[in-house]
């Protein structure tokens, strides 16, 4: 059995410390600064999609994910080494709860995993109003800001980052993402609340992340 | 036909008028009144008042007590925060770590004036409505609560990683939930509404739901003196509803909408009423036409199962709802006409 698979054995299993040894044992082999790109990314890639696929995968099992991957990413900074290597990081993204919506395992988990891909994320926490988000982008030069919220009466408070990008001017350059239960549970939500686009699941935030990046990329070189 | 007959006879399997219908409208009754939600959500007087207008627009077969879990959280000392369109929720959790739980007090749910206002909401409900419609108590099972103390990743992390500190949090939660649904039920709730996270199959492995809370409801359903109704929590519970099966005092599975309500009842058998229809929190986003026509639907599905509840699945039917999707369910319900044994 490859690495790869071994550690989605234990992260399904539960074992934390196992998975930790596991990657520990490969990093002293092969180093902590390939860990992330050869190892743990491409793991969190399948598990993502296993998530998104299949009904037996849990939020408990994806924490332990998260865990072991922010256990990873401590160890790596620990040791003052870049995550990916030679590679810059791909660039500033914004997320947090919306105003009013107090859930934060969610974010928490799509901050660990957009790390892990080489985003730097700037993680406003609970409860931001729709101005902070934006002031943040600009201030950081985020093309991506995610917002998180967990029930529908949170979620429709999200059309109100999308009236602050618009209102600024930055319609296109700066892309919306919207996710939580809500969003996966109600078809067409993220639309309706101006949302650029969304995820089923913590894991699908990266790939929704540079999916909008590129398109932030594309739209201004039209312009 | 009255609201208590009609669910009393769904219980026992008999002929019935029409269906008995349960939309969750814990919070719609402060829109009915025009309440202020950190009034309504305070005061047992406002509550039971809106609760008496849902009654009398909507005339459901079942009445909710406060849908506000963290107001329990409130009484461990977390920090709520109230909204203007919809139930409270933590803001900050009463303790960061497990290792915190020891320098809790524990409330008592005869003083505790977070705890008074459910017990006297439930009180004012029964005296108005008693032998008239049912009052489900809704209260988050001993598996959830240590979630609404400590926020559901530490409560999380606790169940995942720390075996010894769990065991030690729920030998002290399930007497306390023990003793707050009795008094719940000594109050005039007719039956007890459990939302289970932590034995939801989004949320847990078969293993934990088996391992930890199935063993955990066990005990503390054993010790309850009025009967519980197991509710999926706003996500689908089918895969772990035989887990579920068989728990002491429970009579009744709430099911999601993305459930199968055919292959529900094969799991649970033929004697638990099953509880199952529109998603609530959706149902403002729905025509009228819409509601009524999902509605139809689940009810030719059931047309056979004569112990069989609809309702609105998941957290409370929300304020901007419009009014006559409210009714398009009794509506369906009624054109539907009777049940024969």
């Amino acid at each position: 059995m490859d690495i790869q698979q071994s550690l989605i054995e234990r992260i399904h299993l539960g074992d934390r410390v196992g998975a930790n040894a596991l990657l520990d044992a490969w990093a002293s082999e092969h180093g902590y600064e390939c860990l992330l790109a050869e190892v743990l990314d491409p793991a969190l890639i399948l598990i993502g999609e296993e998530w998104s696929s299949s009904e037996t995968f849990t939020l408990a099992q994806a924490y332990v994910a998260a865990k072991v991957t922010q256990d990873m990413l401590d160890k790596i900074s620990a040791r003052r080494i870049s995550s990916f290597g030679e590679l810059p990081p791909k660039g500033s993204v914004v997320i947090g709860n919306i105003e009013g919506d107090f859930h934060a395992l969610g974010r928490r988990m799509v901050g660990t995993f957009l790390r892990a891909e080489g985003w730097i994320v700037h993680d406003l926490g609970n409860d931001v109003p729709a101005a902070i988000f934006v002031d943040k982008a600009q201030e950081v030069g985020a093309r991506v800001i995610g917002v998180s919220a967990m029930m529908m009466t949170t979620a429709r408070n999200v059309r109100r980052v999308r009236e602050e990008i618009d209102r600024r001017g930055l319609t296109g350059k700066i892309q919306l993402a919207a996710g939580g239960a809500v969003f996966r549970v109600c078809p067409g939500l993220a639309e309706e609340v101006g949302a650029d686009g969304t995820a089923s699941d913590a894991l699908g935030a990266a790939g929704l992340f540079e999916r909008l990046w590129k398109r932030s990329v594309s739209k201004e070189s039209d312009a | 036909m009255n609201s208590m007959e009609r669910v009393l006879t769904t219980l026992a399997g008999k002929p019935l008028d029409r269906r008995a219908v349960a939309p969750v409208l814990s919070l719609y009754g402060a829109r009915l009144t025009n309440c202020p939600l950190e009034q309504y959500y305070t005061d047992p007087v406002a509550y039971a008042r809106g609760q008496s207008a849902v009654r009398e627009t909507f005339q459901p077969d079942v009445l909710f007590s406060p849908f506000a879990f963290a107001s329990i959280g409130a009484a461990f000392g977390s920090e709520v925060h109230f909204f203007a369109n919809q139930a409270p929720n933590i803001r900050r959790p009463a303790i960061q770590s497990a290792e915190d739980w020891d320098k809790l007090v524990l409330p008592d749910p005869d003083t505790h004036p977070r705890l008074l206002f459910f017990r006297e909401a439930i009180r004012r409900m029964a005296a108005e409505h008693q032998g008239q419609v049912p009052i489900a108590a809704v209260l988050p099972p001993p598996i959830d609560l240590p979630a609404l103390i400590m926020g559901i990743e530490t409560w999380l992390e606790t169940v995942l990683f720390d075996a010894g500190g769990t065991q030690r949090i729920m030998d002290q939660v399930v007497p306390f939930f023990v003793r707050l649904a009795n008094s719940l039920l000594a109050d005039g709730a007719t039956f007890i509404v459990l939302p289970c996270a932590f034995a939801s199959p989004t949320i847990v492995t078969r293993e934990i739901a088996a391992a930890f809370a199935r063993p955990a409801l066990e005990e503390a359903l054993a010790q309850l003196k009025g009967p519980v109704v197991l509710h999926h929590i706003g996500a689908p519970i089918l895969r772990h509803l035989d887990l579920l099966t068989g728990l002491p005092s429970t009579v009744a599975f709430a099911l999601d909408h993305q459930d199968n309500l055919s292959q529900a009842r094969r799991v649970v058998g033929p004697a638990a009423v099953l509880f199952g229809g529109p998603n609530g929190p959706n149902l403002g986003r729905m025509t009228r036409a819409q509601v009524e026509s999902e509605c139809r639907a689940v009810l030719e599905n059931r047309r056979h199962d004569i112990h069989f509840v609809l309702f609105t699945s998941g957290a409370d039917v929300p304020l901007d709802t419009p009014p006559e999707n409210i009714h398009a369910m009794r509506e369906a319900a009624e054109s539907f006409g009777g049940i024969d044994a």
